[in-house]
């Protein structure tokens, strides 16, 4: 007994010691810290960690948020927590970083919306932003806001970039125009991915008429075993180029090693498949980060909803294109369609440009107050569907003509 | 030919002393806590401040201690429901599916009843409800395993994720609010547990029932049938016990409390339902059971101290960046210490007497 006690005492000693002169690291760091400026706290709550494709573009944009509001002259600390996709863990989050002192807590994805919404109540000092979410902006609370770029219209450039190329293998007699076949692997059958889906295909089918589209479902935001096997399918039945709206690159991956090519989403997958992965659409929110805190900051008040700011404003932007791979005059034919959108001469769900079970659709009521039903606002008029117009999220949840859904269990 | 003694003999204890039992449990403790100061070392972060970080978020703010009793509710009500079983030695380890189908059956009256009942008979509707669900999927097996024998640890595992599968189909299909979303909505106010001091009033309940379990196993004949039956089926049967009805009603007891959880980590916690609600409670109250040697009332100390490291883990991972994987560890570890140190209260190590030769 008495020689395990000395043992014991020896490693506390020893560990006190490293303990110790850890501490004192620390607090030299901390020291070095100019305490005559403030240093303002902003949480976010993650679903995932650094490590994913989707919240890599998160943490990518809080860092250049953080250096250009450092040239405001706004001094920030980012403090994250992550792995948690929904349920109370979320409001722990929350509580934890509002009592942190955070001006602002931003909630990465839209599953945290409903445990941020039993306490931001008790938090009226903090701002709380479901990020692509809906139902803050038209509850009570003034301190709970939404916001959703126009992500539409980066996946209608994707599917210019992915149209080229089936152009260019038609050309090579590689397939013919029947077989200009795309596929989607989709997370589910939910607004958001409808909107994604449809907008890539009509960028696609603007350049390459005869392009048809298959999407399959996964149930699930990302699931890289479940992503990898359902693009494998899409490629057995005919798909020469993928596309995803799912958080994990094996998409991609599985494109390289059926010598097929592939449209990425977030980040940009050409590192891990370069002779597969065209370009990526992706979300920038370094502006929204900026804006958010900088009004805080200002004393000002934040806007409940985020409408409007897509390409022009750099909010969602195209990844690198990948030269090697990508079919020639693929640049220009986005350049222009970019310009085209953001001039607005070119409107992504025109409706002339589209069928629903063979005619042109002329209503379609979309739900405002978030309680899942649809109201009175008719989102066609002027001959397109006015996607993210009256309020940020994807709303466009129409089945047209031209693609074949695989499944819709999910 | 010499018969040699080897270096180590393992006997079993007859009595021990009280104070050494609580040394060992204490020395078990304190390894623990160093064998986590070198894993927070390998990860650059001071020991010290690591824990004070732990302690400070678990306790340091009155919110902190609000969500350390708040993650300890669901804790202690399932590990004083899986006493009575694992009393009989009857291995239920399905009370994750037993919380997910209480909370199931709570849900439906909160979703479909919310605007036809008042509070206080709404709020009754759902707990009944969820103790019937509880019970319900916490018979199945019993049934089974008292008709035919039939393995009840599988059974109940298997349960398990069938009813988490059955929770999932209906979050994505009847209950789900957005289209395609997943997302069941918080529930209306009306079906909220309230909250006392802070914190839904589930830890009440949950303080009711030790006192309530305490008497249940210790003075009632039910509970004397439990012990009787743990310790030989053949006793409980040749004293004329009925041990059909004794496995299925105590299996039904417990599934009905786990049930009870799931009502209130549904109303009071999450305010709505998902695949996930049960949150592995099921799984670590089997260990808080174990580690309190069924005993109500070391069950709260148990559960605090779990549920003091999950918060306090959970504010070290906002302070100081440390992977949220580093505090499972801590957790883990001392988990296995304290289990583990159950041998050395059990058998006494002999070593090999040098004057023998």
């Amino acid at each position: 007994m008495k020689k395990l006690f000395a043992c014991l005492l020896a490693m506390m000693m020893v560990l006190s010691l490293v303990a110790c002169s850890n501490g004192g690291n620390t607090d030299t760091e901390n020291t070095g810290n100019d305490d005559e400026t403030k240093t303002y706290t902003v949480g976010m709550v993650c679903i995932g960690n650094s490590e994913m494709a989707y919240d890599r573009n998160f943490y990518n944009a809080a860092d250049n948020a953080k250096e250009i509001l450092a040239q405001k002259g706004i001094n920030i600390e980012w403090k994250y927590t992550y792995d948690h996709p929904e349920g109370d863990p979320v409001a722990d989050d929350c509580i934890e970083l509002a009592e942190d002192g955070a001006i602002a807590v931003f909630l990465n994805s839209y599953g945290m919306e409903n445990a941020m919404l039993k306490v931001a109540g008790d938090y009226p000092d903090t701002v709380f932003a479901a990020l692509t979410n809906e139902g803050s902006k038209s509850d009570e609370l003034e301190n709970t806001v939404n916001a959703f770029p126009s992500i539409y219209e980066g996946r209608y450039l994707a599917g210019v970039a992915a149209g080229m190329k089936l152009n260019e293998m038609i050309a090579n007699n590689e397939i013919t125009e029947e077989e200009a076949v795309l596929g989607y692997v989709g997370a589910y059958t939910y607004s958001e991915v409808v909107s994604g889906y449809t907008a890539f295909y009509l960028g696609a089918r603007s350049v390459c008429p005869s392009a048809t589209m298959l999407v399959e479902f996964i149930g699930s935001w990302g699931d890289p075993a479940m992503e990898a096997t359902t693009a494998q399918d899409l490629i057995d039945r005919g798909a020469v180029i993928v596309s995803q709206h799912s958080d994990s690159t094996t998409p991609a991956t599985t494109c390289q090693q059926n010598g097929k090519y592939h449209v990425g989403y977030n980040i940009s997958m050409t590192d891990v498949a370069p002779d597969a992965s065209i370009v990526s659409s992706t979300i920038d929110w370094t502006n929204y980060f900026v804006y958010v805190i900088e009004t805080i900051v200002n004393g000002g008040t934040v806007a409940q909803d985020y409408i409007g700011y897509g390409l022009k404003t750099g909010d969602v932007k195209l990844t690198e294109l990948n030269e090697a791979i990508a079919a020639e005059g693929t640049k220009e034919a986005i350049d222009a369609a970019a310009d085209a959108i953001s001039n607005g001469s070119l409107m992504v769900f025109d409706t002339s440009k589209f069928t629903v079970n063979g005619e042109t659709p002329t209503e379609s009521f979309i739900d405002m107050n978030a309680d899942f039903t649809p109201d009175d606002t008719n989102a066609i008029s002027d001959g397109y569907y006015h996607e993210s117009f009256y309020k940020s999220a994807p709303s466009f949840d129409l089945r047209i003509d031209g693609i074949t859904l695989i499944n819709e269990a999910y | 030919m010499e018969k040699r003694e080897p270096l180590f003999r393992i006997t079993r204890r007859q009595d021990i002393k009280k104070s050494t039992a609580y040394t060992i449990y204490l020395l078990a403790f304190v390894i623990a806590i160093l064998l986590g100061s070198l894993v927070f070392v390998i990860c650059n972060v001071s020991p010290v401040t690591a824990y004070s970080a732990i302690i400070n978020g678990a306790f340091g703010k009155s919110t902190g201690i609000r969500q350390t009793v708040k993650i300890m509710i669901p804790l202690l009500g399932t590990a004083l429901a899986l006493a009575p079983c694992f009393k009989m030695k009857y291995w239920n380890i399905g009370a994750e599916g037993q919380i997910t189908m209480g909370a199931m059956g709570a849900a439906f009256f909160a979703i479909n009843f919310y605007d036809k009942m008042p509070h206080v008979v709404l709020l009754l509707v759902m707990a009944l409800s969820a103790m019937l669900m509880g019970a319900l999927w916490s018979f199945i097996p019993a049934f089974f395993k008292a008709k035919w024998n039939t393995n009840e640890t599988l059974f109940t595992l298997m349960l398990n994720y069938i009813a988490i599968g059955f929770v999932a189909y209906l979050q994505g299909g009847p209950w789900e609010g957005k289209e395609g979303s997943q997302i069941v909505p918080n529930f209306n106010s009306n079906a909220v547990l309230p909250k006392v001091f802070g914190v839904h009033m589930g830890w009440i309940i949950v303080l009711i029932l030790v006192f309530v379990m305490f008497i249940y196993m210790k003075y009632t004949k039910h509970g004397y049938e439990i012990s009787v039956m743990g310790d030989s089926e053949n006793t409980a049967r040749y004293a004329g016990m009925d041990v059909f009805k004794v496995i299925v009603r105590t299996a039904m007891v417990s599934g009905a409390i786990s049930g009870l959880v799931g009502f209130m980590l549904a109303s009071g916690q999450d305010q709505t339902i998902y695949s996930g609600i049960a949150a592995n409670n099921g799984f670590t109250a089997i260990s808080v059971a174990w580690l309190s040697k069924l005993n109500p009332f070391v069950m709260v100390l148990i559960s605090l101290l779990l549920a003091a490291l999950s918060k306090g883990s959970s504010s070290l991972k906002t302070a100081m960046g440390v992977p949220a994987s580093i505090s499972d560890i801590i957790t883990g570890i001392i988990l296995l210490c304290l289990l583990g140190s159950e041998f050395f209260v059990n058998f006494k190590i002999i070593r090999r007497q040098k004057e023998d030769k």
